[in-house]
């Protein structure tokens, strides 16, 4: 508040002024003499209480407009990520639907080949494709969950073959050693053969050694291969390839190689038969 | 003062007489009779008591005689005596409490007031307005008057 010495007030000026104003006051309320003066003064202020609101109302009917505007491309642009949503979600479904399909597919197939209802089906987790494209490693590794505890040396079907068999279980995968790893060995039978045929190391091929005696030359190329189930892992008579080379290896003996029927790179559902005992 | 600084002081009181405008009909019927306008113009006397003369007391009430008043005269009159009042003892009301202050300008306001009904409308004095108003008015000060004295603050720096 400004600082200042105590000064004398002249009472003239506020004494001018109160007669003044006492006056106009008398005036005014006796004889109504500023009435007109008033009255313009009011109708001003009126009128400028108009224009202002008429004034206020355009700005605010401005805002809302250019809120209603915001409002609908805001709908807008969520309706259309509505949109968007849905077809992700319906291109989902029907993917989703497409795999389902195949599963059941895969599962009637294999239902039917090994005759039994006990299968689990699972999806291919990795496949350890720098190994198997090329060296002798050929391995796979499945999702399972807790519910579905699988032992070593189970078979494993994928397509309508078998591919391999299990191998390991660690953190809800399963390691499959297929049918095509340099360490594998599957007891084969042909019309005309029996044998013990070992993982080529090379992407869908196994091979067996015979000897080259009159029996054994008379192999085809094209020849089907099916399982021989000796070895107590896999069941007999199940189709596993066809023979693509017959070559001779030592003075006395052939390599008959032997195409897999089923391709692991186009497998995404792998299915296991379940012992009878692991049932209970 | 310059004329700008006249016309920012008359804003505020037509500012105050505007809230009174809007909030009497509302406030009337608990017995209260708000008078910000008043009290802005009587904080305004006390914190420059120096630049604001009986010209400026006798003009602001002018204006707000033709714009707000029923007659022309009352505010005129009413501010040139609280402005005289206030000119008088302005150092003596300067080492006042701000309870003290605040009885001096409800007194003042609740004066205004009892006159106003007394001269414009007899059929409505009412003795519990009045009371009721120096009460409110007596609260409602110290919050006009710290609101004012930040606004001069920030408005009136040279002064």
């Amino acid at each position: 508040m400004a600082r200042s010495t105590p000064k004398h007030t002249p009472v003239r000026s506020y004494a001018i002024g109160f007669f003044l104003s006492a006056f106009l006051l008398f005036s005014d309320i006796s004889y109504g003499t500023f009435a007109p003066l008033r009255s313009f003064f009011h109708a001003s202020a009126l009128y400028g209480q108009m224009v202002s609101i008429s004034f206020f109302q355009k700005i605010t009917n401005t805002f809302s407009s250019i809120q209603n505007n915001s409002s609908l491309l805001q709908e807008n642009k969520n309706l259309k990520e509505e949109m968007l949503k849905i077809r992700t979600h319906d291109f989902i479904n029907s993917l989703h639907n497409e795999a389902l399909i195949q599963t059941n597919n895969f599962q009637e197939d294999l239902i039917a080949s090994v005759d039994s209802q006990n299968i689990n089906l699972l999806e291919l987790a990795s496949i350890d494709l720098r190994n198997y494209l090329c060296c002798s490693t050929h391995r796979v590794f499945l999702k399972t969950t807790n519910s579905a505890q699988v032992g070593k040396n189970i078979p494993v079907f994928a397509g309508k073959s078998y591919i391999g068999q299990t191998k390991d279980t660690s953190m809800n995968f399963i390691e499959v050693i297929l049918l095509s790893d340099s360490k594998h060995v599957l007891p084969i039978k042909s019309k005309l053969f029996y044998c013990d045929a070992r993982g080529a190391g090379k992407p869908m091929l196994i091979s067996c050694k015979l000897n080259n005696n009159d029996n054994d030359s008379k192999n085809q190329i094209g020849d089907l291969i099916f399982t021989s189930g000796l070895g107590g892992v896999f069941l007999k008579d199940i189709e596993i390839g066809f023979i693509s080379a017959i070559k001779p290896f030592l003075f006395d003996e052939i390599e008959i190689v032997i195409t897999l029927k089923t391709n692991p790179l186009e497998e995404t559902i792998y299915g296991i038969v379940r012992k009878e005992q692991d049932e209970s | 003062m310059k004329v700008s600084n006249h016309l920012i002081i008359l804003a505020t009181i037509i500012l105050g007489f505007c809230i009174d405008e809007l909030l009497n009909p509302l406030s009337i019927k608990l017995f209260l009779d708000l008078n910000f306008g008043f009290l802005i113009f009587a904080y305004w006397i006390f914190a420059f008591p120096e630049r604001l003369k009986s010209s400026a007391s006798l003009f602001y009430g002018l204006v707000i005689d033709l714009f707000f008043s029923n007659v022309v005269g009352f505010n005129m009159l009413f501010f040139v005596a609280t402005s005289y009042v206030i000119h008088l003892y302005v150092f003596r009301l300067r080492i006042f409490s701000y309870l003290q202050l605040s009885l001096f300008f409800s007194g003042s306001s609740t004066f205004y007031i009892a006159c106003k009904y007394l001269l414009l409308s007899p059929n409505n004095y009412s003795y519990l307005v009045l009371i009721v108003s120096f009460i409110i008015t007596a609260i409602l000060w110290i919050g006009v008057y710290f609101s004012l004295r930040a606004f001069r603050r920030s408005v009136f720096v040279k002064l």
